[in-house]
């Protein structure tokens, strides 16, 4: 091999492309989580799904009425999820009514 | 317990709880729920699997995938934070940076990372902390998890180390903080970024772009994720494209209140009564989980039945695996593989066996790792609020027919 061809075969291996196996990315698919009806139910689908999906909530299983005063308030806290305090009872009491197991804590 | 007992319980339980008279906390461990059904939907360059949200993604993979060494990619569970994650990465553009308290700040590309360093390849079971957590009652906070958030896979990169030595550790360095792509929707919102003490460096904790011999699915943190064996998934970055180096801890949520348990020898508190110090989650327990027969197969009587599963622990490594075919009270020992897979790896197990009589069969599996440790049975593991660590004795109930 000639050194030209060597030097050429070098840069080609040096500047190969990587190639992910998926061609242009992803598309993460909708998933449908229905929330039950209830008193609420627009308020807190609005202030609880702009950042994650219903799944999310709803996985967490039916809990206490402490539980889900303190999931409120971490999300509000911890990630600053833009939720006025005058709504804080309605998004709490629309999950403990029908998230819940029927216990205050 | 049986099924049946354990409703009666739950209604005297529920019954207690209702008049308010009782001052004897119901405290108590089942197994986990295990009759979940894969959606009918697949994610990106997954099989269907069981879905708990897709905003973030939160994918288990179903039991039946639990009798090989090595979990397959598209069966491979998902658990992410933050419900952005990109969906296009350039791998001819993907740098990891590392800074804070190095010598030189450096940006390292994918390509860099796969000629410039030496390449290595170890296999170690991924799981999450809340693996299992449908068993704790009352219920532990967090997604409710059936047995399938983990998996097994055979991981190629490079050494943390040596990534950190082309910086330059300077003397105070103490932690190390990894950052992956993912991102909240809000910007204020922190990202998940988990810490390590530089103590905790060791040779098998490495950069990961392979997974099983293929990219790493995006869902899995394409093109490049943390990989610590031994411990849970909770500090394994995905998308991982930051290396911080500081001298102070710094002051993370999920580091200081998320994925810790108590700082006591059971490791373990009552819901009225929590135990204020705690400890990060780290060191997996052992454990072990039956992928074939799943509860409700119909065998033959007297046909022959090859129970087929996984164990593994935090890297002590698997003396014997155990199973029970009459509620727990003998014991006989499984077959293991040759462990070619190494010490963080599933040893998968096998065991033979003709059923006798017509009826419900229960199948129990107990794996005893090399330190002696072994699994309790589900309702002797200690309930902690986060429903961490779950390791109770895994059983599926045949139809002999």
């Amino acid at each position: 091999m000639t050194r030209f061809k060597k030097l050429l075969l070098t840069i080609l291996i040096s500047v190969s492309p990587l190639f992910a196996q998926v061609k242009g990315g992803i598309t993460v698919p909708y998933i449908d989580f229905p929330m039950k009806e209830g008193k609420g139910m627009y308020s807190t689908k609005g202030k609880c799904n702009m950042c994650h999906s219903w799944g999310y909530t709803l996985n967490q299983g039916l809990q206490s009425k402490k539980f889900w005063q303190e999931k409120v308030m971490k999300m509000i806290l911890i990630f600053k999820a833009p939720i006025e305090d005058k709504h804080i009872d309605e998004v709490v009491n629309y999950l403990f009514e029908n998230y819940g197991n029927g216990e205050l804590e | 317990m049986q099924r049946r007992d354990f409703f009666k319980k739950a209604i005297v339980v529920a019954g207690s709880a209702a008049v308010g008279g009782s001052t004897i906390e119901a405290v108590e461990t089942t197994h986990p729920i295990d009759n979940r059904k894969v959606s009918d939907i697949a994610f990106p360059e997954k099989r269907p699997l069981i879905t708990y949200s897709d905003r973030p993604p939160l994918l288990e993979s179903p039991r039946e995938v639990f009798t090989s060494a090595l979990t397959p990619n598209d069966l491979f569970f998902v658990r992410w934070h933050m419900p952005l994650i990109p969906t296009y990465i350039n791998p001819n553009k993907f740098t990891i940076s590392v800074n804070g308290l190095v010598e030189k700040e450096i940006e390292v590309s994918l390509q860099e990372l796969k000629t410039q360093f030496n390449q290595v390849e170890l296999t170690a079971v991924l799981q999450c902390g809340g693996n299992s957590r449908t068993a704790f009652k009352p219920m532990a906070g967090g997604i409710q998890w059936g047995i399938g958030a983990m998996g097994c896979a055979r991981w190629r990169g490079v050494r943390l180390k040596d990534v950190l030595a082309k910086a330059g550790l300077k003397k105070e360095a103490t932690y190390i903080g990894f950052n992956g792509e993912d991102k909240a929707v809000y910007n204020k919102t922190a990202n998940f970024v988990r810490e390590l003490n530089l103590e905790h460096l060791d040779d098998d904790i490495i950069l990961a772009y392979k997974m099983n011999g293929e990219d790493l699915p995006y869902l899995n943190g394409y093109p490049l994720r943390l990989i610590i064996p031994g411990v849970y998934a909770d500090s394994w970055i995905k998308m991982i494209s930051n290396i911080t180096v500081t001298k102070e801890k710094q002051d993370l949520h999920f580091m200081e209140h998320a994925y810790r348990i108590p700082d006591n020898s059971c490791e373990c508190e009552t819901p009225k009564n929590l135990f204020k110090k705690t400890k990060p989650i780290e060191e997996m327990n052992v454990n072990s989980i039956i992928g074939y027969p799943v509860t409700g197969t119909k065998v033959r009587d007297a046909s022959d039945l090859v129970v087929r599963g996984v164990a593994f622990d935090s890297g002590h490594g698997i003396e014997k695996v155990q199973i029970s075919i009459d509620g727990g009270q003998m014991w006989e020992d499984a077959l293991l593989d040759d462990d070619r897979e190494g010490k963080y790896a599933y040893r998968t197990f096998t065991y033979a066996f003709k059923p006798k009589s017509s009826g419900s069969l229960t199948i129990m599996c107990k794996a005893t790792n090399k330190k002696g440790e072994s699994q309790p049975f589900a309702k002797d593991v200690k309930w902690n609020h986060g429903g961490y660590k779950y390791n109770g004795i895994d059983e599926v109930t045949v139809e002999v027919v």
